[in-house]
């Protein structure tokens, strides 16, 4: 109650500071006139009783500020005059007060900028109905140390049936496909689910019904977004077929425009909830899981392990070393985010750390500057807390601007960061500022202020009256202890910056090495057609065959096409295969670790069109029909590991692509990368597409060009829907799929140079800062000795060798630093190693000349004193 | 002036204000004569501490004040007595009574 009251009355008081002040000083008044009055009735003059009451009682003025001091909001309004102080002494220094703001939004615009990345990505909860008990199966062969987010079908239906703790597991399945719709064909993410699915998400449709696993005829689920594109309405896209592989599917229900999973999935068919494949080796299924309510995902982990164990003993040969996890589905969609993501998030803290050393830095020369007035307050009696205060409020002051300015900076940043993120980025659909970011934002502008304000404080706090008021640096004699600490963080400063250029240098060169590698293939002008054309049974693939083969003569004849030829395995594109292969005739082979190989579906001529060269033997040609005797094509990596030094031509090789026909081998071809330039060349195993029909009607059809390829896009769309319109089609350029395949290398080494170019201005700044203060400070210094006859260009080295050593310092510094933070970054380099000498050398140099660049123009300065006017300064 | 001590007893000043205003709604330096009066001079309350003090006693809701003109036609601030404020020197008095009375018989004891 009195507290409230307390309350009530200092707000009444700060809101109306002259009344209190009138009140106060009317009440003092009427007090001392009344003990005048009083004592002039016992006959004493007016004059004589108005020195009696002072005698008596103090002057009125003390009574006054005694009275007027009571009171908490006196703090309040004492901290806001000083607010007030602080606020004009920031308007009154511009240069400093917009150097140190600037300084303050980069970093903490920077900092801004990737936490909200960070907080969207890896911090926000998934989008999903309890995000926190949603799991994704992982299989993990442990003697080898290799965990893959898939699982097979039999393992994944074990799971299910016995895993308690799991209180539903969904098996899936899918990819891009073509859709065929009433009119056209859609290429779309399509994914086999089975009716656990709805289960382990608790999805409910916007309109129609879930499916189940009995369902009479194949069914699907559409989202909204598809529903809306292809039919008008969610209503309308009810009881619609659309046509996958040439089979009528009936669309059943459509699920909230929100709901994507996985990928950007859009079209959602039932299986079974007996998966097809049988093997344990097959990995042809991924699986989500949703726990048990109340079960955590370590008692779900110890009853995998359990189960795992179960299934090795049952299944000594297939489920040998093999173990089932289950990963939170949060963990396995930004996993691989979160390397690329903390290294953003480390620099943007060293920048931070630059720009807080740099506003030390200013604050400290701001701090030398008012040493008298520190001396001068000291003097007066302020206390060693008082004497803080200002230094402390300005900061606060310049953090605040520097946060508003911050948040300004963050937002085009955060648009930026969106616009050139990596495909494979998850959730980058997501990423916004909001609350929390703001709030991160506050808190590390505030912990800004305060570690760039304690130095320059603590110093002011130490002014030592009578020393600060002797003492004149501008009469070259300021005390050592200063010059040392501000050398001290340019050092510091160079170090750091040091450290963002290694790192940008090692994923530049990274770049390169990712750019200039030779792939096995040519890239240039080669148009990329992605063709989906439908087929179910076994006369349908015969006649997919058929009309490929007319398409590629069809396209050979449009001009400016130089070759065509189709490919299921493209390297860089979405679909392929792989796995252990036999050979008959080669080299002994250990049944336990059997030879591994990418395996292609290639047509007549592809090696030719890719422009890999065809090192032996002969390429497929006419001859290799179904019914023929099966043939294959093998890399000069398989011919290595599989035959050593024996000639492989006419040798056999057998793989469970879909038959376990030996092939006769009949030609070696060159090497290439397959997924990435980022990879190794490996081996490979090319079939011809005759002989697998089955892998042979969702291919790419590559066309090498002598025109700019994506300007023949209609003429090669109309003569394929020409041959037949209902196979989907998609276009793009061998270029474009190259580029995609290294976005997120090229992410970070923009990124990283961004942010190493940042740092790079902030240590100029500071060296510059130093450097002028320290001209500024000798002036009388230099004219003194140049009055003496001392040279200019002796004047002009002094100082360039001062910021040379300060550079070599930070340059040394950071080079221990870089050596030891350099296996954080050794994952993300290709072609070069943290240690590259290059790398550090180009650093070194960058920093070096960047530090004389700085120290050039103070010495400059300095050597067009005049000595006459330094010494008659005063 | 003598020297001896006029300094009203630390913690003792809320209730002599209390006990003043108590009799009937006065300005501070009618409080200040008042006590100085009654105390026959023993205790002189300095300006200063007096007005902070009913600042204090206000902002506690044990007076009321408001500004009225004096005697001589001069606008003052008076203050009143709340009904807590009678609670609160109820409660001092007592408490006083028991103090005083054992410092007494403390001080006679060892006499």
């Amino acid at each position: 109650m009195a507290g409230w009251r307390s309350l009530f009355h200092g707000l009444r008081n700060l809101l109306q500071p002259g009344k209190r002040q009138r009140d106060v000083a009317d009440e003092v008044e009427q007090y001392y006139e009344e003990a005048a009055a009083a004592l002039r009735e016992r006959g004493i003059s007016a004059e004589e009783a108005r020195r009696a009451v002072r005698v008596e009682s103090g002057t009125m003025l003390a009574a006054r500020e005694q009275a007027h001091s009571y009171g908490w909001e006196n703090a309040v309004s004492a901290f806001f005059a000083d607010l007030r102080f602080a606020a004009r002494q920031l308007a009154k220094h511009r240069a400093f007060t917009l150097t140190a703001t600037l300084t303050l939004a980069l970093g903490i615009g920077a900092n801004a900028a990737i936490f909200t990345a960070i907080d969207s990505i890896l911090l926000a909860p998934l989008p999903y109905n309890n995000p926190d008990r949603l799991a994704v199966l992982a299989t993990r062969y442990s003697h080898i140390g290799e965990t893959m987010q898939r699982v097979t079908g039999p393992d994944g239906v074990d799971v299910r049936e016995q895993a308690k703790s799991l209180e539903s597991v969904s098996l899936y399945t899918g990819g891009e496909e073509g859709v065929q719709l009433r009119d056209r064909a859609t290429y779309t993410e399509v994914t086999w689910v089975d009716e656990n699915f709805a289960r382990v998400f608790q999805l409910q449709p916007i309109a129609g019904r879930l499916f189940t696993d009995t369902e009479s005829h194949r069914a699907a689920l559409v989202s909204e977004q598809f529903a809306r594109d292809n039919f008008g309405s969610a209503q309308a896209a009810l009881g619609q077929a659309l046509h996958i592989e040439s089979e009528a599917i009936e669309i059943a229900g459509v699920l909230p425009g929100a709901f994507h999973y996985p990928r950007k999935t859009e079209v959602w068919e039932v299986f079974s909830l007996q998966p097809e494949s049988k093997s344990r080796t097959a990995f042809n299924y991924r699986a989500v899981a949703m726990l048990r309510n109340g079960a955590s995902f370590k008692t779900a982990q110890t009853e995998l392990d359990s189960l795992s164990q179960r299934l090795q003993a049952a299944y000594p040969e297939d489920n040998r070393n093999k173990q089932i996890l289950a990963v939170p589905l949060a963990e396995a969609l930004t996993g691989n985010a979160r390397p690329t993501l903390m290294l953003l998030w480390g620099t943007v803290c060293i920048i931070l750390l630059i720009a807080c050393v740099n506003v030390i830095h200013l604050q400290l020369v701001r701090s030398m500057e008012r040493q008298r007035e520190m001396a001068i307050r000291k003097a007066l009696g302020s206390s060693r807390w008082q004497a803080m205060r200002p230094v402390i409020l300005e900061s606060l002051l310049l953090a605040m601007l520097g946060c508003a300015a911050g948040i300004l900076l963050a937002v085009p940043a955060v648009r930026m960061l969106v616009a050139m993120a990596p495909k494979e980025l998850p959730r980058a659909g997501e990423i916004h500022l909001n609350g929390w970011v703001l709030a991160f934002t506050a808190g590390i502008s505030v912990l800004t202020a305060l570690i760039a304000s304690i130095l320059p404080a603590m110093r002011a706090a130490k002014v030592n009256a009578a020393d600060a008021m002797k003492q004149d640096a501008s009469r070259g004699m300021g005390r050592k202890g200063a010059a040392t600490l501000r050398d001290g963080l340019v050092v510091a400063e160079v170090a750091a910056t040091f450290v963002l250029a290694v790192a940008a240098a090692l994923l530049l060169r990274t770049m390169t090495t990712l750019t200039t590698n030779d792939l096995g293939f040519a890239a240039r002008q080669m148009l990329v057609v992605d063709a989906d054309n439908p087929a179910h049974t076994e006369d349908d693939y015969r006649t997919v065959l058929r009309q490929f083969d007319e398409i590629f003569a069809k396209l050979q004849t449009i001009p400016g096409v130089e070759h065509v030829a189709g490919v299921m395995g493209l390297p860089m594109g979405p679909y392929g295969s792989n796995g252990n292969y036999t050979a008959r005739g080669g080299l002994p082979v250990d049944p336990h670790n059997k030879p591994w190989a990418i395996f292609s579906v290639a047509s007549a001529g592809y090696f030719q069109t890719m422009g890999i060269t065809l090192k032996r033997g002969r390429d497929f040609n006419a001859q290799d029909t179904y019914d023929n005797p099966p043939v294959a094509v093998i890399s000069e990596s398989t011919a290595k590991q599989s035959f050593g030094g024996i000639d492989p031509i006419g040798k056999q090789i057998q793989c469970g692509l879909d038959s376990d026909k030996w092939m006769t081998v009949v030609g070696v071809v060159g090497d290439i990368r397959q997924d990435s330039p980022a990879e190794k060349p490996g081996p490979a195993l090319y079939m011809p597409m005759a002989q697998h029909p089955h892998y042979a009607n969702q291919i790419h059809i590559v066309l090498r060009t002598k025109v700019k390829p994506l300007t023949l896009m209609n003429i090669v769309q109309a003569r394929i829907a020409q041959t037949n319109p209902r196979i989907a089609m998609r276009f793009t350029t061998m270029d474009a799929l190259v580029n995609e395949s290294i976005t997120t290398e090229r992410f970070r080494a923009v990124l990283i140079s961004l942010f190493a170019g940042a740092g790079l201005l902030l240590a100029m700044l500071g060296v510059y800062g130093t450097m002028a203060y320290t001209v500024a400070q000798r002036t009388f210094e230099i004219g003194l000795r140049m009055a003496f006859g001392a040279n200019r260009s002796v004047i002009l080295r002094g100082i360039l060798r001062h910021a040379a050593t300060l550079a070599c310092c930070g340059i040394a510094a950071g080079l221990v630093l870089s050596l030891a933070l350099g296996r954080l970054v050794a994952a993300m380099l290709v072609g070069v190693r943290p240690t590259d000498p290059v790398s550090l050398g180009a650093a070194a140099l960058l920093l070096l000349l960047t530090a004389l660049a700085a120290a050039t123009a103070p010495g400059w300065k300095a050597t067009h004193i005049d000595p006459l006017k330094a010494l008659r300064t005063e | 002036m003598t020297d001896e001590n006029t300094d009203v007893i630390q913690g003792t000043l809320d209730m002599l204000i209390l006990k003043t205003v108590s009799l009937e709604p006065m300005h501070g330096f009618g409080i200040a004569r008042r006590v100085e009066q009654v105390s026959r001079g023993v205790f002189k309350i300095n300006p200063g501490s007096l007005l902070t003090a009913l600042q204090r006693l206000e902002r506690a809701g044990w007076l009321g004040s408001e500004w009225r003109q004096t005697e001589n036609a001069r606008r003052a601030k008076y203050y009143t007595l709340t009904r807590a404020g009678k609670k609160q020197l109820e409660q001092e008095t007592a408490d006083w009574a028991r103090r005083s009375g054992a410092v007494t018989r403390l001080l006679k004891a060892e006499a």
